[in-house]
């Protein structure tokens, strides 16, 4: 039997017995502290458009599907069934199946009662001629209605023939979300990344975003929406990017 | 000058807003806070421990207060299914949030 065929069957059997919502995300380039009830289960499909004008103009747009799920009051579980994008340029156009990847994150602490709310991220993602390895660290501080984020993340990919080209990321992002209502909320993301070709920094790429966020929630749903325009003037980078996350409890 | 005024006013504003992310730990006193019932203490922090985990998943905590005393458990129910809490966490939940109430915090 096919991979596929056997994830479809697992997820087909299992979705009916699962009970409800992973929760709302505020941000959508952060991550937030606390994790998913256990025994929800939540798919999330993410899409999100860059945009780079001349030179080196390119329009992309990435899929991703998720499947989240609680395992303990700390300890969240999920599996991005498949990252795919559809690319345009002035050489060609068409659509890309990526990679498909496992998420692990463990709270330590948490937003509300805590002086900081911590977790670690793990995640691994393997496609075609592609390996890649993400660690985060994932703070948070509520204070009332308002969210304040903060990520440091590390990656390291391993990609092409061979797995022979490497390149590793530092980033950073900052958010701010502030809930207006219990269903609405309206912030700002900041990313601040730092990209090193060969493991090395000879290239110096920086690169920064900012933008504002919107979040709606309802029932057990949501939405949230960042809009991300590049405050530096790094080539071959989006100038735009627009993220929508929507999530449904199963 | 100016920048220690903006400082000063954005640690101003974080306090004011810390101030009303009032959940009080449990105490002897809330158990007994509401005449002619008794709460077991480890209800209390039980509900207290679900409601700054489970709650905050999907919106941040609102002020105890801000509701009327007969209204927190239809609140409560109303989102119980989409945080997958079960009854008695339910319960704990709202044992909490009426404690806090009848103590006076």
């Amino acid at each position: 039997m096919k991979p596929t065929l056997r994830i479809v069957i697992f997820v087909g059997a299992f979705l009916p017995v699962l009970p409800s919502f992973g929760g709302a995300r505020h941000f959508t380039f952060l991550y937030e502290a606390n994790t998913s009830a256990p025994g929800s289960l939540e798919l999330e499909n993410w899409v999100t458009w860059r945009h780079a004008a001349e030179p080196g103009r390119f329009d992309q747009v990435d899929f991703r599907h998720e499947l989240e799920y609680g395992i303990t009051d700390k300890f969240q579980a999920s599996i991005y069934l498949a990252d795919w994008f559809y690319r345009s340029d002035p050489e060609h156009s068409g659509f890309t199946y990526s990679d498909t990847a496992i998420e692990l994150i463990c709270n330590l602490t948490n937003p509300v009662v805590d002086p900081v709310g911590l977790s670690i991220y793990g995640e691994l993602r393997a496609g075609n001629r592609l390996i890649e390895l993400e660690s985060k660290v994932i703070s948070q501080k509520n204070f009332g209605p308002l969210i304040l984020a903060y990520n440091a993340t590390l990656e390291s990919v391993w990609e092409g023939s061979g797995l022979a080209e490497r390149e590793g990321e530092f980033s950073q992002a900052l958010g701010a979300s502030y809930e207006i209502s219990p269903r609405v909320s309206a912030g700002i993301e900041l990313l601040h990344e730092f990209v090193f070709p060969e493991w090395r920094d000879r290239a110096k790429i920086r690169n920064f975003f900012v933008g504002p966020n919107v979040s709606y929630r309802h029932r057990n749903w949501f939405v949230t929406i960042t809009a991300l325009a590049q405050a530096t003037d790094t080539q071959d980078e989006p100038d735009f990017q627009l993220r929508t996350i929507f999530g449904i409890g199963l | 000058m100016k920048k220690v005024s903006i400082f000063l006013g954005l640690a101003c504003l974080l306090v004011s807003c810390e101030s009303t992310n009032y959940v009080p730990a449990v105490t002897s006193q809330m158990a007994t806070a509401r005449k002619g019932q008794q709460v077991d203490l480890a209800m209390l922090r039980e509900g207290r421990r679900l409601l700054v985990h489970r709650c905050i998943e999907c919106h941040t905590l609102p002020l105890l207060w801000r509701y009327r005393t007969e209204d927190w458990p239809g609140i409560v129910d109303s989102m119980s299914h989409r945080s997958s809490l079960k009854p008695a966490e339910r319960e704990a939940i709202v044992a909490y949030i009426l404690a806090v109430r009848f103590a006076g915090h």
